[in-house]
């Protein structure tokens, strides 16, 4: 393609984001310069079909110019920063907590510790997490105390003036060591906090009509999101007695539910604007340190920022659960699936978070997509002294795809087959029922492994 | 104490009294008001922070902001006017070279600090230029895919 | 970061009496890439900070009678595009590209990775089997040791807290000696050494003579390997020396167990390591005839 004729493509579009810019108020782009560059992206509205075909976003230009305004861009006037003292220990008991020569320093605005909070729970499942913890901290790196400052340094030199008095007590790291009954408990009685069961058929019978049963464990580790961006919000009350928060959360309906809770006042009170987000993935799900920053606002009377520095955002921003996943399955000598057994310990941390939909999603998967008849999985979520598990993509599924997955490589080996035929011979078709009974459409297992093969030369790397 | 500086920030001369704690970053966000740099990390791992200074790609979160006394920066702010994409730039919004954004400017500027000094890198010679960014996104293909189109594009056209 | 002075002398010579007036309340700051993620993560920041980079003589690459020359406030970048170091200590280039990445190793200097004096430093291997010299400036004047002398422990080094680094000199007789370093982190940029490692020789009638084997992150600081350089001495280097050399090397060094590897991990790369390094070694030696 000639250099002319490519300028004249890139026109046409850039015209396009103009139009799209307009609605969206994005900064208008009049023209842009003549650089060679590849064939231009065809506009996607007059593409039939334009599954398959490029076209470029329409927030790009902000994003790739620096104009994109995060959390941290923003600032407002009379601003101030705000710091969180985070606990030492993995399980102590908070005797006292005192603020007073940390108010006293020059430039530290106010203060702000777990009882002072209106209701000091939240979560999405259960509502079993402080927003500051009061009487007791869970893991290493749940909140004690909160500062609000004329910069953040002068915050961060103010939580070394805190004084809290702590009682440790014993901890629980191993979630199998969390569910036996002499165990530290975290929350009330049991430290299990979510169970969950499918049963289909009779898989014990399966196993001894099965010519061969095999039986692993698998585990998998503990994963932060690490998005570029770290958890920020800034909160600010305004005339009406509004609070508006600016926040990086990605669900702000259910945040504004969070936020009227521990605040205590109507939701329609409470007003989150959601703003580009530096990345997700999962861990920008619930608030995190908004309640905070809103009391502390009321308190200054300014608005206040809170960003969540890289050792924050390690240590007490949620994370994906570690799975310890014991797999049993019985199968014919040619390979037919008779029967599968799960057992899942799903490790979530000192707080539920989204531990309960994980383990939901992670239960139901952990068969795989493969027709067996006869099916038990038992999944628990435990709670330990660690950094609490919440949402991250995929909510279970990959830890469990992990284990079934190898688990079949395992099998196959076994059995002498071909791991592919293998699962061929298993996979769901049209309308399988999945674990829980539903009839599944649409179904292109067999396609997908089918053209993967093909696509990375399976038989020839077998030979 | 205060010290006064004096640099050249994206062609423009720019004085200030600053105090020796404060990063070239917190300067150039917090004073200047160029927020396209962005603080990913604070310890020069992520690259999210990355500025030329004197025609070299640094982590602007490890340099104080004295240091870059008399010195020449470029942040992405300087790349383009609005009216002027970079071909990087350009090039990155069309392929799609990006997500969540936030690590793109660090990115573009390590990328542009790569083709000033070796205008048409190999495969392998962009992976190395980009090692000290990180992208929690794209997973990077994207990424070193849109500079090597640049070059192939800007090598068939010469 | 907590306040604190700054001050940019332009000589070594006030950089030094400054350290002395301030001590221990003084820090010098180079390339920064450690110094400030130290001063942004302390709360006892020093008193005053001594910029040195106004420093002129710390800066420069040359040859000069005793050998090859290079500043202490030489980044990781500048030695792997200098024509000296290319041409008379190409193994340098090799050292100097594994360290952080592209930014880290545009501010970073020589001087400054060597200070730090941590055990995985990677400029450290190369430059103790080139039988490096240091010249460091205190004020009472000048004096010079052997890089190894330099290295005392993990994170010290012979420097009191009033003297400076001033340069780093490879020895005549050592320049372009054939040379080969490696290094094995968990990823390609930005990782910390496992182990690193680079091994020198020369070849006297055709047989392996005077051979250096350095290796780091596998002891307090970088360590030489005396009984496998004494086994490879003298012969061909062959499949079956090497391997001994591997298994004796393993044996000297003292590696710890961490998160990032086990000690036994660290021992089984360094038999590898200072295989492949003996090898190319002698494959370049061989190679220049």
């Amino acid at each position: 393609m000639s250099k002319k004729a490519k300028s004249a493509t890139k026109t046409e579009t850039i015209d396009g984001l103009k139009t799209a810019a307009e609605g969206a108020q994005l900064p208008s782009v009049s023209r842009i310069e003549e650089h060679s560059l590849l064939p231009l992206t065809p506009d996607a509205n007059k593409q039939t079909p334009a599954v398959g075909q490029r076209t470029t976003r329409y927030d790009a230009r902000p994003h790739l110019t620096g104009q994109t305004m995060y959390i941290d861009d923003m600032t407002f006037p009379n601003m101030l920063h705000m710091k969180i003292l985070r606990s030492q220990h993995a399980h102590a008991k908070i005797l006292s907590i005192d603020v007073s020569e940390a108010e006293k320093m020059p430039g530290v605005v106010a203060t702000l510790t777990g009882r002072e909070i209106p209701v000091n729970s939240y979560g999405p499942s259960y509502q079993d997490q402080p927003v500051i913890a009061d009487d007791r901290v869970r893991h290493h790196g749940d909140p004690v105390a909160a500062v609000a400052a004329e910069t953040e340094q002068l915050a961060k030199d103010a939580l070394e003036k805190i004084k809290v008095e702590y009682e440790p007590i014993p901890a629980v790291f191993d979630p199998l060591e969390a569910m036996e009954e002499g165990s530290p408990k975290l929350h009330g009685e049991t430290n299990v906090y979510a169970s969950k069961v499918i049963k289909k058929g009779d898989a014990e019978q399966a196993f001894k009509d099965a010519d061969l049963v095999l039986e692993k464990r698998f585990s998998t580790q503990m994963v932060e999101h690490v998005p570029m961006e770290p958890h920020a919000s800034i909160a600010m009350w305004e005339a009406d007695g509004n609070l508006k928060v600016y926040s990086s959360l990605g669900r702000i309906t259910l945040g504004r539910a969070d936020m009227a809770r521990t605040l205590n006042m109507p939701m329609s009170r409470i007003r989150i604007i959601a703003t580009i987000v530096g990345g997700n993935f999962g861990g920008k799900n619930e608030i995190t340190s908004e309640p905070i920053l809103a009391l502390l606002s009321r308190k200054a009377g300014r608005p206040v920022k809170g960003v969540y520095t890289r050792e924050d955002e390690f240590m007490s921003s949620t994370t994906r659960h570690p799975f310890i996943m014991d797999y049993k399955t019985g199968v014919t000598k040619d390979g037919r699936i008779l029967g599968r057994t799960v057992r899942i310990v799903c490790d979530g941390g000192a707080y539920c978070s989204w531990s309960e939909t994980t383990l939901g999603k992670g239960a139901i998967l952990s068969v795989g997509p493969y027709n067996i008849d006869n099916i038990h999985v038992e999944a628990h979520a435990v709670y330990t002294n660690k950094t609490m598990t919440g949402a991250m993509r995929g909510f279970g599924a990959p830890q469990v795809c992990f284990a079934y997955e190898s688990h079949m490589d395992d099998i196959a080996h076994e059995l002498g087959l071909d791991p592919l035929e293998f699962r061929m011979m298993n996979a769901f078709g049209e309308e399988s029922p999945s674990p829980t009974g539903q009839v599944l459409e649409s179904v292109v297992v067999r396609e997908s492994l089918e053209t993967a093969s093909e696509r990375f030369g399976w038989k020839e790397w077998q030979k | 104490m205060m010290i006064d500086v004096k640099m050249t920030v994206n062609g423009q001369e720019r004085t200030a009294s600053v105090a020796p704690e404060t990063t070239l970053l917190t300067f150039l966000r917090d004073s200047l008001v160029l927020t396209g740099s962005k603080l990913g990390c604070d310890v020069g791992d992520c690259g999210a922070c990355t500025v030329i200074v004197n025609g070299n790609a640094v982590n602007s979160c490890l340099m104080l902001a004295v240091q870059a006394d008399g010195k020449d920066i470029t942040t992405i702010e300087g790349l383009s006017d609005f009216e002027h994409l970079h071909p990087l730039q350009a090039v990155f919004e069309q392929m799609s070279s990006f997500q969540c954004g936030f690590c793109a400017p660090g990115m573009i500027i390590s990328a542009k600090h790569l083709l000033d000094k070796n205008p048409h890198p190999s495969k392998g010679e962009v992976q190395e230029a980009l090692s000290g960014n990180l992208c929690r996104c794209t997973g990077y293909t994207k990424i070193v895919d849109a500079i090597l189109e640049l070059t192939s594009e800007e090598a068939s056209a010469a | 970061m907590r306040p604190f002075e700054f001050v940019a002398p332009e000589t070594a010579e006030k950089a030094v009496a400054i350290l002395a007036e301030n001590s221990p309340n003084a820090k010098p700051l180079a390339g920064g890439t450690d110094m400030v993620v130290d001063l942004k993560h302390t709360n006892a920041v020093p008193k005053v900070v001594v910029d040195l980079n106004k420093i002129e003589e710390f800066r420069g690459i040359e040859m000069t009678d005793r050998g090859l020359r290079i500043g202490s406030l030489v980044t990781h970048t500048e030695i792997m595009e200098h024509p000296l170091v290319a041409e008379h200590a190409p193994a340098m280039i090799d050292a100097a590209r594994t360290i952080g990445a592209v930014q880290t190793r545009n501010l970073g200097t020589l001087g400054g990775n060597l200070v730090t004096c941590v055990p995985s430093l990677d400029s450290g291997p190369v430059l103790v089997a080139l039988d490096a010299e240091v010249t460091v400036v205190g004020n009472d004047g000048r004096r010079q040791m052997p890089l190894t002398e330099f290295f005392v422990g993990p994170r010290k080094t012979a420097l009191n807290p009033d003297e400076l680094l001033a340069d780093i000199i490879v020895p005549t007789a050592m320049l372009g000696r054939a040379t080969h370093f490696l290094k094995f982190g968990l990823r390609k940029g930005q990782a910390l050494a496992l182990v690193n490692g680079a091994s020198s020789l020369r070849l006297d009638g055709g047989k392996v003579a005077d051979a250096r084997i350095a290796l780091g992150a596998v002891a307090p600081v970088v360590i030489r390997a005396g009984k496998a350089e004494d086994l490879v001495n003298g012969t061909d280097a062959d499949e079956a020396v090497l391997a001994e050399a591997g298994d004796l090397a393993a044996g000297e060094c003292k590696p710890i167990d961490d998160f990032r590897a086990s000690a036994d991990y660290r021992r089984d790369l360094v038999r590898v390591l200072t295989k492949r390094t003996l090898e190319t070694a002698y494959a370049i030696a061989k190679d220049k005839g």
